[in-house]
């Protein structure tokens, strides 16, 4: 039966030329006949029907569905099997509840090319994208795009291999003197082993159901394989522009040349496609377990007395030469000088002794390293890491007395064997310690340690082997570092008195290891020319240009004095050059400051008089941290995580300040109207202005202590807001500035003030480039130049995990970042088990107006009814009021746009999109199954996490089967669920967040959902928000509830019945929308 | 099988279905093993003997050809009706000395490491030089039933070429030559390459269990932690590609880690 609503093959073409640049046709349009739950009249729609972009399935050519290569004329069609078929979007309907039930539905399709596909789907997370603005991808065209970020990513690091796909496999070559057709294909294929194939393995149990649907239900496995296979030669091929062979002069240069460009048609050649087909089963070969290789260092030495630190400074012998004592000739330290290094002059005339013993010929990979003599001895240890288990490592040595590795199907020993055998081609070094029967380990000496860490180590994990080296490699030790003393021995625990102007004294030390050391110790470690030294007992790593630098910097000792304003833009923006500042010691306020713990150093600040609120400990502190910050004149990020009391931080600031200025406080349109509530509990006193909407006027800023306004209002009144001399301009929810290019951001940043605030509940310390532009507003040039942020931290971090830049980013932005989360141990004793706060949201002017529209559309029919009916119009005024407040769509029921038009559903993404950066789960109430499934996509679709849905609607396997992933999973993700389906009974521990959406006027109800995360076995402190529109009946009902509390009993189990008592008049008032309830 | 030209000289009889060399142009393969085999063909039988010999076994001459320890016996059609009957011998070891040579093997991983990972160890031949016996044979005991006085002669030459052909597909033919074969040299030394793994296995939840969430996800997928790009064609080193493919591959593979 046709399906009813599927859109035509002319909508789904429309789409995809809006979408796609440039489409490689052929584009085959045609009809599938598709397995679809649904009633036994018409299909289930999908949830994101509605949304501008349709469902994608991969479709393989199968029995039973027309093959498209037969349908088409076009030579072209059979050049490649098409592999993803666009299926077209519903009409918007709202999800079914009712029994639902299989059946087969023709749906008109496009079958892509492979190449179209991948184009298509690696527009997924690409910001701007045009699928973007037209409600982004659904669930199932996401599902396929994790699969073609799959394929690129295989292609970039080169697993691949190419392969001949013969048309008959079994057919006779051909007679060789006659001109042969061509009869197979030249394709890449993926090699997937190890972590890939775990990867692949959760793509395959990951994918939508209506991604493998078709006359019948396909494996996903296959389904998967095929699409895999499909989008990973497309890659390759996208990758590949130029020919790799310049003309095919035999078939088999014409198989190659068929492995670029669009046309993959060439010979069969039976042996070179079962070489290739060998390769690849040997490339795919690799087991059930992981080799890794540990480097261990020598242990420490005896003999050599080492320094103790009462004579650390002079002591000579305590850098002790790694393997020749000096009567040695130097040569034997060279072979581990860096190749690379021009200067090393030693390397063109490196003598190479042609009499080592094993005389074994070297291939040019790594040097190998002559036996170890005497002196240091390293090690390098051989472990297998269960493929399933990587927690778990199980030396060699215990593998070859017989001990087992969990989870691994063949035996131990073959696998610890076989990946030696593949590792020893790329680490030819390794060919000594396989001289054994049962190999354990390999021994080397200094200079082989140093090309192993070099050269073998990040070969061997290129290519799939764990490595593990000491914890000091590859970290730079020999650098600066600074001492600043000050002047007055104030006490550190306050700010009083200091000043960034006042001067201080410093000095800049080289130190090795964060201890400084001499000329003398210097010039031995040049001397000695070896790259891997010992230093007072700890192994160091040296570069040769480092320690030209180093000789050059100690010629010129520093020191002197400096304001502290000078030594924390040097120590915050300083540019890098060869030797990093690797330590700060600095006493007094200086020092607190730049020790980045200056929270805890500081006399917590007890709530101030005039705040209506008790501030737990850490509050205290951060009020002190806050003012501390305020005093010197430097700007903050507050980024406690949520729940912590950012907002009554805020507000104790201001009242214990008193300042005669006023503070700018910008925030999202949808927290106006938290801001204006907490600040009048909170902070009474406080005079508070809301500069916003139409009536906003200058005017009153000059009497308020504190504006509030939005982003947008800020940046068109940008030129009104720059004329007030602010004390302060507070950002909330700074992620708003993230991008320091935006209008926004920039006219922020133009707004003078004493000093500045971030506020924000995400971690910005992971994302760099944001955190750049949240430091320029606070702290406007101390960080330095955008591009030299990117040079120094954010680009060795971002591309290596560079820890000295990770380092010294934290040293760098530390002083001004102050980041509490619910779990520290100083936090968590002050949490209560339970948190229960109200958020307010704003209504968007056009749930004003569809509001106001219900609402006098209603009284009227409520004022000229009575009895039963009377009582039936109340409840359903309430219900579509309530229903306006959640979205205006909910209440149309139109399939419409979301975004944008609810201030309650951008407060909801912003909560999610907090608690899933925090890493944790939440549960979503609502008593409207139809607004859950309005969401459940939406948010799923914007946060790009797993969104789950719980309904009436679904069968008890499918619910058990929901509350298990949530339970289970360890990713942060989102349960909603209907009030009336999931009340009760359901264990969802995982949760610590717990949001009501939308009121039920019976707070038992609500609290025994509440009760699904906050019950027996709930480890961790429960944040509860109700989100109330202000203004609103929501805020009215509530404002009722909280005075019957007292007398509550009454209400409890009574639903919402009680409110079609009340009188017309009392309605009018309950129902009323006051001004400010808008945005 | 047609006739040829009438007495014993002249053009060879055609074949259908003979044993042809490789249609691949290009020679013998740069493994290890496959230089060794032809340095030993280049020492016994001059460089026009040895391409006569390639140009008669690709014409498809060469009947039939069958290994067995210590000699290699073939039929080989030439211009006279019945086929030449082709031997080459050399010496096969005993089970005594084969289980000294395994035991040595043994000893060093690196042999098991080596074939585990599914390929010939080159340290193989150690282990027989220090035995004093010989992995590759230096002479070989040849005879050809033909009337021609050369040696080798044509028909000799096309098997040496066939054979030279084969030991660069599978070297463990030299040691099967040598009395071992490989299946039991490998169950011997316990070096039995595993099957590949089948990561694919997934139990799918039935559609009718799906009915509620049919268009979403059924679990999560980690995004993968974004690994760097490895230096390109490193897969070419771990797994060396069939031969004469390296140089073109490896412009590939540099071109995806570009990518």
């Amino acid at each position: 039966m046709g399906h009813p609503f599927a859109a035509g093959v002319g909508e789904l073409r429309a789409w995809l030329a809006g979408v796609l640049d440039k489409v490689v046709e052929p584009v085959v349009e045609l009809e599938l006949r598709l397995l679809l739950p649904g009633s036994s009249h018409e299909p289930l729609s999908s949830p994101e029907a509605g949304h501008a972009s349709p469902e994608l399935g991969l479709t393989s050519p199968e029995p039973g569905l027309a093959s498209p290569e037969s349908s088409l004329a076009s030579p072209e069609s059979s050049l490649a099997s098409p592999e993803s078929s666009l299926v077209s979007p519903e009409s918007g309907r709202a999800v079914s509840t009712t029994r639902l039930r299989l059946r087969t539905w023709s749906v008109p399709a496009l079958l892509l090319q492979p190449a179209d596909a991948l184009q298509l789907l690696h527009l997924d997370g690409t910001p701007g994208h045009p699928a973007e603005g037209s409600g982004g991808f659904t669930a199932t065209l996401r599902h396929c795009a994790a699969v073609a970020a799959f394929a690129i990513d295989l292609v970039r690091r080169g697993r691949v291999v190419p392969a001949l796909v013969a048309d008959d496999p079994t057919a006779e070559p051909g007679d060789m003197w006659t001109v042969p057709e061509p009869n197979a294909e030249a394709r890449w294929r993926p090699v997937v082993t190890g972590a890939d194939a775990a990867h692949l393995r959760e793509l395959a149990l990951a994918m939508p159901p209506a991604c493998r649907t078709g006359a019948g239900e396909r494996p996903s496995a296959t389904v998967l394989n095929h699409a895999l296979a499909q989008l990973t030669d497309a890659a390759a091929r996208r990758a590949l522009t130029t020919p790799l062979v310049p003309r095919a002069r035999t078939l088999r240069d014409r198989w190659l040349s068929a492995l670029t460009g669009p046309d993959a048609r060439c010979v069969d050649l039976p042996e070179l496609r079962h070489d290739l087909d060998r390769w690849h089963r040997t490339a795919s070969t690799e087991g059930g377990a992981r080799l890794c290789f540990r480097l261990i260092e020598p242990p420490p030495t005896t003999e050599t007395p080492e320094a103790t630190d009462s004579r650390e400074a002079t002591e000579p012998t305590a850098i002790t030469e790694p393997s020749a004592t000096p009567s040695e000739p130097p040569s034997i330290a060279e072979p581990a000088g860096d190749p690379a290094d021009p200067a090393d002059p030693s390397d063109i005339t490196r003598p190479r002794s042609l009499t080592e013993p094993l005389g074994i010929a070297e291939p040019a990979t790594v040097p190998t390293p002559p036996p170890p003599s005497r002196g240091d001895v390293w090690r390098v240890e051989f472990a297998l890491q269960p493929a399933d288990d990587p927690s778990l490592q199980i030396p060699a040595e215990r593998i070859w007395a017989g001990e087992a590795v969990p989870g691994l199907a063949g035996r131990p020993g073959h696998e610890l064997l076989a990946g030696l055998g593949r590792a020893v081609r790329l680490y030819p070094g390794l060919d000594p310690a396989l001289r054994t029967a049962e190999p354990y380990e390999l021994e080397l000496d200094t200079a082989g340690a140093f090309a192993f860490l070099r050269q073998a180590a990040p070969l061997l994990q290129a290519a799939g082997f764990g490595v593990h080296l000491p914890r000091w490699a590859g970290k730079s030790k020999l650098g600066l570092k600074l001492t600043t003393r000050s002047r007055s021995r104030q006490s550190a625990a306050t700010a009083q008195g200091f000043g960034l102007a006042e001067l201080v004294d410093f000095r800049v030390d080289l130190a090795v290891d964060g201890r400084p050391i001499d000329e003398a110790e210097l010039a031995e470690l040049a001397r000695l020319k070896v790259p891997l030294v010992r230093v007072r007992g700890s192994w160091v790593e040296l570069d040769d240009r480092q320690l030209q630098a180093a000789l050059r910097a100690v010629a010129g000792r520093r020191e002197g004095e400096l304001s502290a304003g000078e030594i924390l833009r040097q120590v915050v923006g300083g540019e890098e050059g060869e030797l990093p500042l690797l330590e700060v010691d600095a006493d007094g306020a200086l020092g607190d400051l730049l020790s980045g713990q200056a929270e805890r150093r500081l006399a917590p600040v007890p709530a101030p008089e005039g705040l209506k609120a008790t501030l737990r400990p850490f509050q205290e502190r951060g009020l002190a941290w806050l003012s501390f910050l305020s005093e010197l004149g430097l700007g903050g990020v507050l980024a406690d995580s949520m729940g912590l009391g950012k907002t009554v931080q805020t507000l104790a600031l201001l009242v214990h300040e008193r300042a005669e200025r006023p503070t700018l406080l910008v925030c999202p349109m949808s927290l106006l109207g938290n801001w204006e509530r907490e600040a009048a509990r909170f902070a009474p006193d406080l005079r508070v202005y809301v500069h916003h909407g139409p009536g906003r006027d200058p005017a009153r800023i000059a009497g308020a202590d504190l504006v509030v306004t939005t982003y947008g209002t800020a940046q068109r009144d940008v030129e009104t807001l720059r004329e007030v001399g602010w004390r302060r301009v507070v950002c909330d929810e700074a992620q708003a500035i993230k991008n320091s290019g935006t209008l926004q951001a920039r006219a922020l940043r133009t707004i003078g003030a004493d000093t500045r605030l971030a506020l924000t509940g995400t971690p910005v310390e992971n994302h760099l480039a944001e955190l750049w532009s949240i430091m320029e507003f606070c702290n406007p040039g101390l960080l330095g130049p955008r591009q030299a942020f990117r040079r120094r931290y954010q680009e060795p971090i971002e591309a290596r995990g560079d820890e000295g830049a990770e380092r010294a980013l934290r040293r760098a932005t530390g002083p001004f970042i102050l980041r509490r989360l619910k779990t520290d141990k100083s936090i968590i004793s002050d949490l209560p088990d339970k948190l229960e706060v109200k958020e307010w949201c704003s209504l968007t002017p056009e749930q004003a107006t569809l509001y106001r529209a219900v609402l006098d559309d209603m009284m009227g029919r409520i004022d000229d009814s009575e009895g039963v009916e009377r009582r039936g119009l109340v409840l359903a005024a309430m219900a579509k009021l309530k229903q306006v407040c959640n979205h205006p769509a909910h209440l149309l029921k139109d399939g419409s746009r979301l975004a944008g038009r609810s201030g309650k559903l951008a407060r909801v993404e912003e909560l999610g999109a907090e608690i899933l950066a925090e890493g944790e789960k939440a549960l979503l109430f609502t008593q409207y199954a139809e607004f859950g499934g309005l969401l459940q996509p939406y948010l799923e679709q914007r946060l790009d996490r797993p969104v789950l849905f719980l309904h009436g609607g679904l069968p008890k396997g499918t619910r058990d089967r929901l509350v298990e992933r949530f339970q289970r999973e360890e990713e942060p993700m989102l349960f909603l669920l209907s009030l009336k389906a999931a009340g009760v009974g359901l264990n969802l521990t995982a949760a610590s967040h717990v949001i009501h959406l939308d009121r039920w006027w019976n707070p038992a109800v609500e609290d025994q959902a509440t009760d699904r995360a906050y019950r027996i076995g709930q480890r961790r402190s429960v944040q509860v928000r109700k989100l109330i529109c202000a203004g609103t009946l929501e805020e009215r009902v509530d404002a009722m509830i909280e005075r019957k509390k007292a007398l509550a009993e009454r209400v409890v189990g009574a639903g919402e019945e009680w409110l079609t008592e009340l009188s017309t008049e009392e309605l009018r008032e309950v129902f009323r929308l006051t001004a400010e309830a808008v945005a | 099988m047609t006739s040829g030209g009438p007495g014993g000289w002249g053009r060879p009889v055609r074949v259908e279905g003979g044993l042809k060399a490789r249609s691949r142009r290009g020679s013998i393969g740069s493994a290890w093993w496959s230089r060794r085999f032809i340095d030993i063909l280049e020492r016994v039988c001059d460089k026009g003997r040895l391409s006569r010999g390639r140009a008669y076994a690709r014409a498809g001459q060469v009947l039939h050809l069958d290994l067995s320890p210590g000699l290699v016996a073939a039929r080989v059609q030439g211009s006279r009706r019945e086929p030449y009957e082709v031997e080459v011998g050399i010496e096969a070891y005993g089970e005594q000395r084969w289980a000294e040579l395994q035991a040595a093997m043994s000893a060093q991983a690196v042999h098991r490491a080596r074939l585990l990972a599914g390929e010939m160890p080159e340290e193989i031949e150690e282990v027989f030089a220090a035995r004093g016996v010989d992995l590759f044979p230096r002479d070989l005991d040849m005879r050809c039933s033909c009337p021609d006085w050369g040696l080798p002669c044509k028909h000799l030459s096309a098997v040496l070429y066939l054979l030279a052909e084969s030991f660069d597909e599978d070297p463990f033919l030299v040691l099967a030559w040598r009395g071992r074969g490989r299946d039991q040299l490998l169950s011997e030394l316990d070096a039995v390459p595993g099957p590949p793994s089948d990561p694919d296995l997934v139990e799918d939840v039935p559609f009718a269990e799906r009915l509620g969430d049919f268009f979403a996800s059924g679990a999560t997928v980690h995004r993968p932690e974004r690994r760097g790009t490895p230096p390109p064609g490193l897969l070419l080193r771990l797994h060396p590609a069939p031969d004469g493919l390296t140089a073109e591959l490896t412009a590939a593979y540099t071109a995806f880690a570009e990518s």
